[in-house]
């Protein structure tokens, strides 16, 4: 037998460092993005419009940085959606769902006239929260009272709540007057002011606000500081006598609520009518942006700025290269999965050691 | 109904069900080793593309079918040595893998979409076709079909009765054990990994190739969570996974014909349908102790030999 | 000690400098020992010291950073585990390595990779039986491992490995898990093995095996061997335990208060039943009573439902019959929140995994069980007062290297127990509950722990020590249960002797 002159062995690093991590997170996010630009380039985009339809187009030209910031809205939303969820362990995998059903639930106040018209708007996104909330409670009743994993329960739910957006698009809700699935628009009082600049609305600052809000509850709450335990170790949580239970059931019920927000922005802020088109992989880029900023509420909003312009730039590579939305999808999973990969650096080290004679 | 009506309905749920069953398989072989592999979803897709692309490039359905498998594969393979060998947490590494795999196959296959082509056709066994109720269920599939099942069992021969089934659920019940015992738990779990890719491949493929003789962009439309959901109920049995595939296809079979036969039903409620069914399915099997008592001990843990907590 | 003659026969078996090192710590440091044909060595030293490592690089779990093996004389690479089963090593861990979800006969097959003779089930069954007969040990090739008894999965481990073909069998405290009779039967198991001319290593820190069932032994202290390849015979029970401790005196002196006042019931505990997870009995009726002002010990072999009596006084185990009460309220079944707040308190046997959550900051661990009550503001958080209760509680209980922002687990073991200790001990305690509170602690750190317990029974609380070192019962109780099978099979008064207390755990009432 030929004994090789060296042995290998995997050692978990005893401490983590904090440049290291930094360094090893910086390194994958970067080895993510130069093989999307790779991608994109093997794909038949020239490598000299790429700084110009990449950055330039939508993050410089007022118009693209319009487009991206309106993008922005419903982009921090779902990644707090799925940062809140993830900060108790939950796996929130049918963000889409949540949306969609808060969608629903904006456009019925809208449709049904609920309320006086002066509170219509608040009426709308309120609605829109607790459609959101509602449709992740089945899978959060699931897994607290019957150990049921959520995983595929949240997704499939999705997929039940498109079937539900069609069935009312091509049904009750369909607009008589449009050859496509819409529902009627909803009336310029119900929407959100315009800022005068393309076509961002004050959507904007209910998503600032609310980042604020959850910053704020998960970095200085009692709620916030329970999570983080249960987050971290449940078992030791439940010793130290944190209702687990109650704590997980308000922060996944708080993550539904705000992806069925992202829904009723969408409605109120962008759309003006219910439509097939909207929330499309907002799970997966909910998850993507919640990674990237490491669960911290405050840095989901650059990392969800520069994935909306991703976006936006995604629209360009469609018109002009033929490129379809699954390379937006597709590029932001090479660079999760760059960052997962990257972690192993972090965490572990290779011991070579040469085989004495 | 009628003879006639459950004839031609049962004779069309092995076209439904197949991908689910072999995309089952596969995912039983990569749990009984150890490995949650979420990213099926994505092997589907890309044995779908992947299939109709070769086909339609090469003339050859024995070489597009080829392809998806080494699709779904590949993509498994990437997957694999991420969890495996540098150790990527398990269920983002899946959702990554899906949304490539989705990504890749919208990419690279966007000159074929909506291009039918010529698919496989069912074999010919003459007057047996002809018994009623089950002569179109057991004599008028197409070749694939009879290939899932004979690979299914397969697949439970080789997890149950070999030797290097012993060794794979040995790394997914205790891996340490598994290691002391000299085997080789990266290895065996990059296999089962892989084996799980090329199965959702050809699942994949059976969907454009057979089923529909056309690829289109999310023509998978969440079979591979169906899938995740049929491994708990088949409690990690490939046979078990037959009869749970066959129910799910029974019931996605039915919705076309009942529409066909002037029934009246709201048709998005009606396709609300298997996903409800697959919720509920999995709430049951939650609930037995027998689920319990199947699941691989070690599902979801990345070993490492000289781990020190 | 002398060296060997150079002119003998090659020792059969020889670690000659073995080091290894985890991170910064040396947890082995140039260790030799030898191994001779038929005999069983005793391989000693107290937790820590460094055996089951020394033991883990001879069977290749682990790799060695410096040092050789030799067999007969030839140096032998072990990489990995099969490295070391075809050089005829074999491990008996008190882990055991059986796949519980596998037969018998199935986890020999595993093992045994398909070689020649062990390939199909019916080979494999009869080598099972075929090496029991010859050792005299009676094994089901048949059963499900997770269906048998802790003793028949030894005997099914020691006849898996056997029948592998190890002509070196290394036995990790094989008794530790066993009832006397089991033991008993174990030892003289051991010795009909050598006699078939058999290598066993027998790690052990128990003294009584080493005399009379071994016939050399090794003693390690703090990763160094500290004496080798001595005859048994050759050493006194006193001079063996001088080696395994050190000069320092053995244990802590022994200084409960012996005034035990006529103190309220602080926990009363009638016909308390839980199941384990598993669906085995855990406890079986216990009944304890500890009254305000002492301590009392629980005394017994680990596993024998510990885990569970803490569970259940915590109220992480659901409480199927009998009842709790704690400080005159009712609890049997209240929530952990609420037992809390009556003021019982918890430290657990694995601090890291139950006790302290290592990813989050040593002041977040400190408020961990505060923020519920309102200790910090019900709203949003104080976090300067946090702080400083942290910077204080650092000071207090002087935790080296401790800020309120470190990472926990980057605290020693000692230093994590002190955070522990920190929290747990808070004004409000009434009755601590504290499991193995010292285990992979250094003497350092011991003291600090058993201070601590004293001077809650000192304030007027309570706290019931489980703990599965007798000495640390001894030194610590006011009055002494013994618990064996989840069940309380005995009582003793503090001052009691070892071996009073012993005779009881080992079931000679």
């Amino acid at each position: 037998m030929i004994a090789l002159p060296y042995t290998f062995a995997l050692q978990r690093r005893l401490t983590l460092s904090g440049r290291r991590g930094v360094g090893t997170f910086v390194g994958g996010l970067a080895a993510g993005i130069l093989l999307g630009l790779a991608l994109l380039v093997w794909a038949g985009v020239p490598t000299e419009s790429l700084l110009d339809d990449l950055f330039v187009q939508v993050f410089i030209s007022p118009q693209g940085l319009a487009q991206t910031l309106t993008l922005t809205v419903p982009l921090i939303l779902v990644g707090l959606s799925s940062a809140v969820a993830m900060r108790v362990k939950f796996w929130n995998i049918g963000i889409e769902g949540q949306l969609w059903l808060g969608a629903i639930g904006a456009t019925a106040v809208s449709l049904y006239g609920v309320g006086p018209e002066a509170l219509r708007l608040p009426l709308m996104l309120l609605a829109s929260a607790l459609f959101g909330a509602a449709w992740i409670a089945l899978p959060l009743v699931l897994r607290l009272r019957l150990q049921v994993s959520e995983l595929v329960v949240t997704l499939l739910l999705s997929n039940i709540a498109y079937l539900l957006l069609q069935h009312l698009l091509f049904g009750a809700w369909r607009d008589p007057a449009n050859s496509f699935p819409m529902s009627m628009q909803i009336g310029g009082d119900e929407r959100l002011a315009l800022l005068g600049f393309g076509n961002l609305h004050s959507g904007l600052f209910i998503a600032l606000a609310v980042t604020l809000l959850v910053a704020m509850l998960s970095e200085r709450s009692r709620l916030g500081f329970h999570a983080a335990a249960i987050g971290a170790n449940p078992q030791v949580a439940r010793a130290a006598g944190i209702p687990v239970g109650l704590t997980l059931a308000i922060m996944v019920l708080l993550s539904g609520a705000l992806s069925g927000l992202a829904g009723g922005l969408i409605i109120t802020g962008s759309e003006y009518r219910l439509t097939q088109n909207i929330g499309w992989n907002m799970t997966f880029s909910g998850i993507v942006i919640a990674f990237v900023a490491r669960f911290k509420p405050l840095w989901i909003l650059p990392t969800a700025f520069a994935l909306a312009g991703l976006y936006n730039a995604g629209s360009t590579l469609k018109v002009f290269y033929g490129l379809s939305d699954a390379v937006v999808v597709l590029l932001q999973g090479l660079i999760l999965m760059s960052l997962l990969v990257a972690q192993f650096f972090a965490h572990y080290r290779i011991d070579m050691k040469k085989e004495p004679r | 109904m009628d003879i006639a009506f459950l004839g031609s309905w049962l004779g069309s749920v092995p076209t439904a069900a197949i991908p689910l069953l072999l995309a089952s398989v596969g995912l039983i072989l990569s749990e009984r080793a150890g490995v949650v592999s979420l990213g099926v979803e994505g092997y589907l897709a890309m044995g779908a593309m992947a299939a109709a692309a070769v086909t339609l490039e090469s003339g050859s359905l024995v070489l597009g079918i080829a392809a998806g498998v080494a699709a779904g594969a590949l993509l498994a393979l990437g997957f694999g040595i991420a969890v495996v060998l540098l150790r990527a947490e398990q269920i983002l590494a899946g959702l990554a893998t899906m949304a490539i795999g989705l990504g890749a196959a919208g990419l690279l296959g966007r000159d074929y979409v909506h291009r039918t082509f010529e698919g496989v056709t069912n074999v010919d066994l003459g007057s047996l076709a002809q018994v009623p109720l089950l002569g179109q269920l057991l004599f008028a599939q197409d070749p694939l079909a009879y290939l899932a099942i004979l690979l299914t069992l397969g697949g439970w021969w080789l997890i149950a009765r070999s030797h290097f089934g012993l060794r794979l659920r040995a790394v997914g019940e205790d891996p340490a054990t598994a290691d002391v015992a000299g085997v080789n738990v990266q290895l065996h779990q990059l296999f089962a990994v892989t084996c799980c890719g090329a199965l959702g491949g050809l699942g994949g493929a059976y969907l454009s190739a057979v089923a529909s003789n056309v690829w289109v962009e999310n023509m998978v439309a969440g079979r591979g969570w169906i899938a995740l959901a049929l491994v708990i109920f088949a409690r990690w049995d490939p046979l078990r996974a037959i009869l749970g595939a066959f129910l799910f296809g029974a019931v996605e079979a039915l919705l076309p014909r009942l529409q066909a036969s002037g029934f009246d039903a709201p048709v998005y409620l009606m396709g609300m349908l298997p996903y409800a069914l697959t919720i509920v399915v999995l709430v049951a099997a939650s609930c037995s102790r027998a689920r319990r008592n199947a699941e691989p001990a070690a599902l979801g843990q990345s070993y490492i030999r000289q781990d020190r907590r | 000690m002398t060296a060997m003659p150079a002119a003998s026969a090659p020792v059969f078996l020889e670690l000659r400098g073995l080091s290894k090192r985890f991170g910064e710590r040396t947890v082995l440091d140039g260790v030799g020992l030898h191994l001779e044909r038929g005999e069983v060595h005793a391989l000693l030293g107290e937790n820590g010291a460094g055996k089951s490592t020394l033991m883990n690089i001879l069977t290749g779990v682990y790799l060695a950073d410096d040092g050789e093996i030799r067999l007969q004389g030839e140096r032998l690479a072990i990489r990995r585990p099969a490295d070391a089963s075809a050089a005829g090593i074999g491990m008996v861990h008190q882990h055991f390595r059986l796949v519980e979800r596998f037969s018998v006969v199935e986890n020999l097959l595993l093992a045994a990779g398909g070689r020649k003779g062990l390939r199909s089930a019916s080979e494999a069954s009869a080598a099972l039986l075929r090496t029991a007969e010859q050792i005299g040990l009676r094994i089901d090739p048949q059963a499900q491992v997770a269906d048998l008894s802790v003793a028949e999965r030894q005997r099914t481990e020691i006849c898996k490995v056997l029948a592998l073909g190890a002509r070196i069998l290394i036995l990790d405290e094989p008794t530790a898990v066993l009832t006397d009779r089991e033991a008993g039967d174990m030892l003289s198991a051991i010795r009909r093995m050598a006699d078939t001319g058999l290598s066993i290593v027998l790690i052990t820190h128990k003294l009584r095996e080493v005399i009379g069932h071994s016939h050399r032994l090794t003693v390690m202290r703090q990763g160094r061997t500290v004496a080798a390849n001595l005859p048994t015979t050759s050493l006194s029970m006193e001079e063996i335990a001088r080696l395994m401790v050190g000069e320092q005196k053995a244990g802590p002196e022994r200084a409960p208060s012996t005034l035990i006042s006529n103190g309220a019931d602080l926990l009363i505990a009638h016909q308390l039943c839980v199941s384990r997870a598993d669906g085995g009995v855990g406890i079986d009726g216990v009944s304890l009573r500890v009254r305000a002002g002492e301590v009392l010990g629980v005394a017994g072999v680990g596993g024998n439902g510990q885990q569970q009596l803490a569970d259940a006084l915590l109220g992480s185990l659901p409480i199927e019959a009998g009842n709790l009460s704690l400080d005159g309220a009712e609890v049997t079944h209240a929530s952990i929140a609420r037992r809390r707040d009556l003021g019982l308190r918890i430290i657990p046997s694995d601090r890291m995994a139950s006790g302290l959550i290592g990813e989050l900051s040593v002041a977040d661990n400190l408020a961990l069980t505060r923020v519920r009550g309102g200790h910090y503001r019900s709203g949003w958080l104080n976090r300067a007062r946090m702080r400083a209760d942290a910077l204080a509680a650092i000071a207090r209980q002087a935790i080296a290297g401790a800020t309120p922002e470190l990472r926990t687990s980057l605290l020693s073991g000692g230093n994590a127990q002190k955070v522990l200790l920190a929290r747990e001990l808070d004004s409000g305690v009434r009755l601590l509950v504290a499991h193995s509170p010292t285990r992979g602690l250094d003497v350092k750190a011991c003291a600090v722990v058993h201070q601590a317990i004293r001077e809650v029974a000192a304030s007027g609380a309570a706290c019931l020590l489980i703990s599965e070192d007798l000495e640390e019962i001894l030194a610590l109780s006011d009055r002494i249960a013994v618990m064996s099978a989840g069940r309380i099979t005995g009582e003793c008064p503090g001052g009691s002797s070892a071996e009073e207390v012993g005779r009881l755990m080992l079931g000679h009432a």
